[in-house]
């Protein structure tokens, strides 16, 4: 909880002296991110499909231009003014977004005062954005600990072995000085035999703990290859994805709502996992964020894009699909449609998927079993009311249950838990 | 989103060590003793019953460790997803099915970017959003493994450059003739022209394998244009065939089957329908649908077309003509005299047809239609079909300029005439006398494999392309997918007709070039649209395009601009603004050529009934499944079983009865599927075909059915299966004869067996409670009780409906209650139900051995019943042996009348098979549906046993996987699986399945109406079944909804449920059939006895 670090508490502290009372930074902020960050960097000179805007107060026009030129550049442009000429020439004559009639000059304000303020700290382990339970860790770079302990085991090897002989020799050496006969040349594996035989208390208690340990790792292993916590239900399933996508990041503190990225829940069966170049309406302009290794992960997707940053180009033949891991799996004999969910039984996606805001590995929360399904088909009313298609239904329902005291509707009463409902 | 997944199960699978294989395809590790096990042999066998414990046990384990897999399964979404693509959600694109021999105006059902279904487009006027068996499958050929992958030179790969290299050096060299079955797309027509243009020694030859020629020609004497006529069976009242199978093979039988149906869908408000009387040597399907049917050698057609001409010529008053006009059969020959009287009463509303591809019988055939005055009105020249363009006098000189060595390059597509030609053609050698043959077949078929250069084709589904079916009428193809062949992975296969742009030097490729045309010749001839774009853009949605006034789209080629692209000038048509404005009914008979041939009558006679027939004479016929064989490798056509032998994989002489009885041949009675093989020579060919008794059959004629006896080692399906009835084609009078006046058959002591889905030919007497049928003046006359009255059951309280009677408590069926009827008067047994039900449900096929074991997986089947010459009532006044009555119920008769009636799944609300189930995989819906759930089921198979109607199938084997089944299950090919429907499970081994009424099309349905906040619309579901139907004889809907057709069905006096006096309460029922017949098809005494026997066990209960 108060694992802050000096930097972010600085950052805090920062942020809270200069927008104190100027509420308006934070819708700015908002604003931003909706109308502009497609196309704009706020607060560096990078290039997206518009310029960057760091400095952008001193290299514009004074005056209100800048206004003018946000509600409409075209006007701007067609009056003749010269900046606005020369800026639409360098960026290939690219038109900007008329935002007359969508922002109002207050908003534009606001906006205006979150680029002119200090650089936001993007979702990471900074403070201002760090979530209660600290669990967006950031990636360290470092050795792989496999091959860190593989390495210490040879080491100790070694160590041991020249160490054994280096004390028999020296031993050897006493007895013979001393006249004493010389230790008998046993081997290794005999002497650690005897050293065994006379120290079992502490060899058991290692075995044990060696025995624990090696058993924890196959239990760890055993997630990678998709064996799960819960067997039966692969419940709290979480396998490493190949780019370490949080979605803590991204539906946690950046908001952006499900339907975004999972597009096809309404329409589908499937909730769709979102093609590359859906991440890249965001990541063509956003190519690391303050998480280590953000870099890096952000760069696959440049990869399966074929995108090339630095000239901002878009080459087709050098796409390479992305393969996920599909964390929530139905057998192959079950018909589960999305849209019957989402769209009419209004249900929210955190309902079987859990709070996956809070999740940067995504895991699946809900077991997925039939016994699952049941339950909640045995609780949930279905909502009839104002839907013309279950008029006739909920008609011959509420005669057939007339009378009864507290009866609900729930999807089992309609048919909801029949075979072919799911299976065919 | 696609997902895959591979797994092994230990080092042995990854290494794919053979002991592995080896024990990986068996279920035990050794072959079980459990014979010796049974015969209590175990001590002298040295296997105790230990051992076979142990073997148990490890197997159990073994069994367990397998299944122990990680499930790690991934998913790949789009890099760049398109826009139109939702993952799990089908788009339907409008395009055009032609093979050079059936037409059809088609949606493509795609999922994620891949074809997997076929459905009828509604929009079309020719095709009427109705398909057949061969359209339905035509899918699955786009994922044959037989196809090629790029061009083949001098029998192996290589590259298209070279491929090019060779070609453009070769067509430079002399004449070239391009080989093509008929085209009907006009852009297609403009590309040859292009390439003659640039290569002016070029002939563009058309011949189709199974010859139109003979229409044509009979046109081109009567109205001096060598067209197929179109035909409007629905305003037909009196229709006569003549060996001609409109309902299933002939012409465009999709849209007859249709406008035949029309004419019979009869009701007590309008008891009206068409009189179809039909002559013919074999059983063809139209002669099973027939009111009427009359048996006529092949060789006495012309002799009875003249008998026609004469009767109608002396009725309407014009002259006769001279010709031999006697028949064999004096049934059929008084016949004649009865159908002409009703012709000519019908003057105007008539139609004669005749499939025969005999110049003088279809010329005479015209003059009964032109004395008929049904030209205009039945029958229609003007707006005449292009599907058929073949001369065949054309062919034949190919063969000898061939010989003669004067064809230098030949070009064949879409058309296989080292198959397809009689053998008297010789075409095989004459064949190799050309010195560069150039196919564009997709497979290495019987031609391509002896050509040249192979240049494949593009899948109908991958291509651009236009089709002018019928003059005024337009449709579009489109690519549904991307060529799956196709760079950098493969060479690619290249469309024809890029091909020959390529060829001619034009720079664009075939899409262009095709708007291009579209622009400059088809835009201008409608209004409706004013710039091509959103012309374009609409036709393309609609696939299909009717403009008011029909204008032959010329041939020509397409200005260029200095690039060598096709210039675009076309503009709509001010004059075609106006007519559509006013929507002016389609001119038929106003354009009449001004001067007409006179036709000589007496010429078409003496040609017609000169030919003579011998002792045997051959007819050979199209079969529903395989048409003219140019989809023999697809599994589903091979295995779809004849609608009127009901035998799959294979073709056979159909012989009558009597015949075969005279020859000493296995008479196949009652359930024997054993026939008799016997050697069939003509003009010196000879093969070995089994003999299969086919009633209806004209004794001294045998059929021979085409599209067998494919001789190509790639097409695994079709190669070596029946044998090739195109060898016996014969050519007089310069057209190809579908037969042989003169055959020899003799017999042989081999025999074969056959595998029929169908063994019992006859009803047995059991109409009333299965097939109930009714003529119509009995329909219109008498009350319903007399033809189809309530099943009654004897209760304490007297005789009750069935209806009312109930062991078991009815359930509410609060929301939907789902209901199909099938209307058998409409139901032809065309099968392209059966077929769109196995594409829709991922139904196995099984292979003709299993077939024979009575394994067959169909879901929906059609029975086809044959009348018999005794029932109980005759058998009783004839005083005949009780057993003789049976056994001789069980013979179809000689020409017996043919119904018949699809059977799924008649999801019985009183199920018999649900409450035999131990472990409850099946189960009832509230929406009336009888459930199968295939996870729960174990296999016990009592369901199956307990089902009246014997629509349940088990999975005796894991068919989409087992090796036995490699070759005949798409399933099996990393191809062929992509045409499975992924909304519906693919069974597993050991689990029951049947007709779910098309659950997920119900489901999604429902979806729809839920997610719109809207009741279900009614024809807004539709099953497979009713979705492919031509005549509209399935009905699907909910019965709870007062204002549904289903609804209205069932309130028809028509309707009826199979067997219910069992009282299971069947969701499925039939509409009784009505025979436009003046025989009474209702037994009087029938009745009485049955009353007699009710009374009797009434006295018993008093």
């Amino acid at each position: 909880m108060f694992h802050f670090s000096f930097k972010s508490l600085l950052g805090v502290v920062m942020m809270f002296v200069i927008f104190s009372g100027n509420i308006s930074a934070q819708d700015g902020a908002k604003l931003f991110k909706q109308n502009c960050a497609v196309c704009h960097s706020s607060h560096t000179s990078q290039k997206i499909t518009g310029p960057g805007l760091a400095g952008v107060f001193d290299r514009a026009p004074k005056g209100d231009w800048i206004n003018k030129w946000i509600l409409n550049s075209e006007k701007t442009i067609k009056s003749g003014d010269a900046y606005a000429n020369k800026i639409f020439a360098e960026n290939n004559k690219s038109a900007m977004t008329v935002f007359e009639g969508q922002l109002t000059p207050k908003d534009i304000e606001s906006i205006i005062g979150f680029i002119k303020g200090p650089a936001p700290v993007v979702a990471g382990p900074a403070g201002a954005t760090k979530g209660p339970e600290g669990e967006g860790e950031a990636v360290k770079p470092g050795i792989d600990p496999l091959f860190f302990t593989l390495g210490l085991v040879v080491i100790l090897a070694i160590l041991i072995t020249t160490f054994r002989s280096v004390r028999m020799s020296m031993q050897n050496n006493a007895n013979r000085v001393e006249g004493k006969p010389e230790n008998p040349d046993v081997t290794f594996f005999e002497e650690a035999k005897g050293w065994i035989s006379g120290h079992r208390r502490l060899v058991g208690v290692l075995c044990i703990v060696i025995g624990f340990m090696g058993m924890k790792s196959c239990w760890d292993a055993c997630f990678d290859i998709g064996v799960y916590y819960d067997w039966e239900t692969q419940k709290g399933y979480h396998p490493s994805q190949p780019i370490k996508f949080s979605h803590k990041i991204h539906a946690g503190d950046n908001e952006i709502a499900c339907q975004y990225c999972h597009n096809t829940v309404e329409k589908s069966r499937h909730a769709g996992i979102p093609s590359v170049n859906v991440c890249m309406n965001c990541h063509k302009g956003i190519t690391k964020t303050a998480n280590a290794g953000s870099e890096k992960e952000i760069g696959k997707i440049y990869a399966a894009a074929g995108f090339d940053v630095a000239s901002g180009k878009y080459d087709d033949s050098k796409t390479n699909p992305l393969t996920w891991l599909k964390v929530h799996n139905l057998p192959d004999h079950v018909y589960f449609n999305h849209s019957q969910h989402v769209v009419v039984g209004k249900l929210d996606c955190a309902n079987c998927h859990g709070d996956v805001k809070k999740m940067t590995t995504v895991e699946q929360r809900a077991p997925l079993t039939m016994k699952w399904c049941i339950e909640c088909h045995r609780k949930t009313e279905v909502a009839m009311e104002g839907n013309a298609y279950y008029d006739r239904l909920h008609k011959a329902l509420k005669e057939k249950y007339k009378g009864h005291y507290d009866v609900k509707f729930t999807v089992d009463k309609i048919g909801g838990l029949e075979c072919a409902k799911c299976h065919y | 989103m696609s997902m895959s997944k591979k797994y092994w199960r230990g080092l042995s699978e990854l290494n794919e060590s053979p002991e592995f294989l080896k024990q990986h395809q068996t279920e035990f590790a050794e072959p079980l003793p459990i014979d010796e096990f049974l015969n209590g042999e175990e001590e002298k066998s040295g296997t105790s019953r230990r051992d076979f414990l142990k073997v148990m046990g490890f197997s159990t384990a073994a069994v367990a460790l397998a299944a122990c897999e990680t499930p790690v399964n991934k998913a790949i979404p789009y890099v760049v997803k398109p826009e139109e693509v939702t993952p799990g959600v089908a788009n339907f694109y409008a395009s055009t099915f032609y093979d050079g021999h059936d037409y059809a105006s088609v949606l493509v059902k795609t999922r994620e970017g891949r074809p997997v279904k076929i459905e009828g487009n509604e929009l079309s006027k020719v095709s009427y959003g109705a398909t057949s068996a061969r359209v339905q499958a035509s899918i699955l050929s786009l994922y044959d493994g037989a196809r090629l992958v790029g061009p083949v030179v001098k029998g192996s790969y290589s590259t298209w450059k070279n491929a090019d290299e060779i070609v453009g050096k070769a067509i430079g060299s002399g004449n070239t003739v391009i080989l093509t079955s008929s085209i009907i797309s006009p852009t297609t027509k403009a590309v040859v022209a292009e390439f003659t243009a640039k290569h002016p020694n070029t002939k563009h030859v058309t011949y189709d394998a199974v010859s139109y020629s003979a229409l044509n020609a009979a046109n081109k004497n009567v109205f001096g244009k060598a067209v197929v006529s179109s035909y409007n069976f629905n305003k037909a009242k009196t229709i006569v065939g003549i060996a001609c199978d409109f309902l299933g093979t002939w012409l465009n039988p999709i849209e007859f089957a249709n406008q035949y149906s029309k004419t019979r869908k009869v009701s007590k408000e309008n008891p009206v329908m068409s009189k179809h009387y039909h002559f013919e040597a074999n059983m063809s399907l139209t002669g099973a649908n027939a009111d009427y049917r009359y048996m006529v050698k092949p060789s006495e057609y012309g002799k009875a077309v003249t008998a026609l001409y004469n009767e109608v010529a002396s009725a309407t008053g014009n002259a006769k003509v001279s010709g031999d006009t006697k028949l064999s059969n004096p049934e059929s020959e008084k016949a004649i005299l009865k159908v002409a009287k009703e012709l000519v009463e019908n003057k105007g509303n008539s139609l004669v047809v005749s499939g025969a591809n005999d110049e003088g019988v279809q010329t005479l055939v015209n003059g009964i239609n032109k004395m008929l005055d049904n030209y205009g009105k039945t029958v229609d020249h003007v707006n005449h079909f292009n599907l058929k363009q073949a001369n065949d006098k054309e062919f034949v000189d190919l063969v000898a300029d061939m010989n003669a060595g004067k064809v230098s390059v030949l070009m064949t597509c879409n058309c296989n005439p080292v198959y397809t030609s009689p053998a008297s053609l010789k075409f095989g050698d004459a064949y190799k006398k050309v010195g560069t043959k150039i196919s564009f077949s997709q497979v290495l078929d019987e031609t391509s494999t002896m050509a040249d250069v192979v240049c494949p084709d593009n899948h109908y589904l991958e291509s651009w392309n236009d089709a002018n079916p019928r003059a005024g009428h337009f449709s579009l193809q489109q690519p549904t997918i991307n060529p799956i062949f196709s760079a950098p992975r493969y060479e690619g296969t290249r469309q024809f007709q890029d091909s020959l742009l390529a060829w001619s030097g034009v720079r664009s490729n075939y899409y262009t070039y095709l708007q291009a045309y579209w622009q400059n010749h088809v835009f201008p001839q409608q209004g409706k649209y004013l710039d091509f774009a959103s012309f374009w853009a609409h036709t393309l949605h609609d696939g299909v395009l009717k403009v008011n006034i029909a204008k032959e789209i010329p041939v020509v080629v397409m200005a260029k601009d200095s690039a060598g692209m096709p210039i675009m000038s076309g503009v709509a048509s001010l004059n075609a603004i106006d007519t559509a404005k006013t929507e002016v009914a389609q001119p038929t008979t106003n354009i009449v050529p001004e001067i007409l041939p006179t036709p000589d009558y007496n010429k078409a006679a003496s040609m017609a009934t000169s030919v003579k027939g011998g002792a045997f004479e051959l007819a050979v016929y199209e079969k529903i499944g395989l048409g003219n064989g140019n989809q023999s490798n697809n599994p589903w056509l091979m295995e779809l079983p004849d609608p009127i032998s009901k035998v799959t994989w294979d073709n056979y002489i159909t012989m009558a009865p009597a015949d075969v009885k005279a020859m000493g041949l296995n008479e196949m009675l009652r359930q024997d599927i054993i026939g008799t093989v016997a050697t069939l020579s003509v003009n010196g060919v000879t093969v070995n075909v089994p003999v299969l008794p086919q009633p209806g059959q004209m004794p001294g004629t045998i059929g021979l059915a085409l599209g067998y006896g494919r001789n190509a080692k790639n097409l695994k399906v079709a190669d070596g299966v029946g044998v090739n009835a195109f060898w016996f084609l014969n050519i007089s009078n310069d057209t190809i004869q579908f037969g042989s006046p003169s055959v020899t058959i003799t017999k042989t002591e081999e025999t074969h067996k056959f595998s029929a889905t169908q063994i019992q030919h006859t009803i047995m007497g059991r109409e009333e409670a299965i097939l109930r049928e009714v003529s119509l003046k009995e329909f219109k006359e008498k009350e319903k009780e007399e033809w189809n009255p309530a099943t009654m059951m004897q209760t304490h309280e007297g005789k009750v409906p069935i209806a009312e009677v109930d062991l078991w408590k009815d359930y509410p069926r609060m929301n939907h209650k789902w209901g199909l009827s099938i209307d058998m008067t409409s139901c032809i047994g065309c099968a392209a139900c059966v077929v769109a039900c196995g594409v829709e449900n991922n139904v196995a096929t099984v292979g003709k051995l299993e077939i024979s074991r009575t394994r067959d997986m169909y879901w929906l089947r059609i029975d086809r019943y044959y009348s018999s010459d005794m029932n109980k009532e005759k058998g009783a006044e004839e005083k005949v042996a009780y057993k003789q009555i049976y056994l001789d119920m069980e013979t179809p008769s000689n020409n017996p009348k043919v119904t018949f009636q699809p059977i799924m799944c008649q999801h019985c609300n009183h199920a018999p098979c649900e409450t035999v189930c131990p472990v409850l995989a099946t189960s009832h819906s509230g929406e009336g549906l009888n459930m199968m759930t295939y996870n729960r089921c174990i296999g016990t198979r009592y369901c199956a046993n307990n089902c009246p109607f014997k629509v349940r199938r088990f999975n005796w084997f894991n068919y989409n996987a087992n090796p036995l089944f490699a070759n005949v299950n798409p399933a099996q090919q990393e191809l062929g699986r992509m045409v499975l429907n992924p909304d519906v499970v693919v069974r597993s081994r050991g689990v029951m399945e049947k007709c779910s009424m098309c659950q997920q099309r119900i489901q999604a349905g429902k979806l729809e109406a839920k997610k719109a906040m809207a009741p279900v619309v009614d024809g807004a579901i539709k099953t497979a079944c009713q979705q492919a139907c031509p005549t509209n004889a399935i009905m699907f809907g909910d019965v709870n909804d007062e204002n549904s057709e289903i609804a209205k069905w069932r309130a028809n006096e028509r309707n009826y449920f199979l067997l219910e006096d069992l009282g299971v309460k069947p969701t499925v029922s039939y509409l009784v059939k009505v025979r436009n017949q003046e025989e009474p098809v209702l037994r009087e005494e029938g009745n009485k006895t049955e009353e007699k026997h009710e009374e009797k066990t009434e006295e018993k209960h008093a």
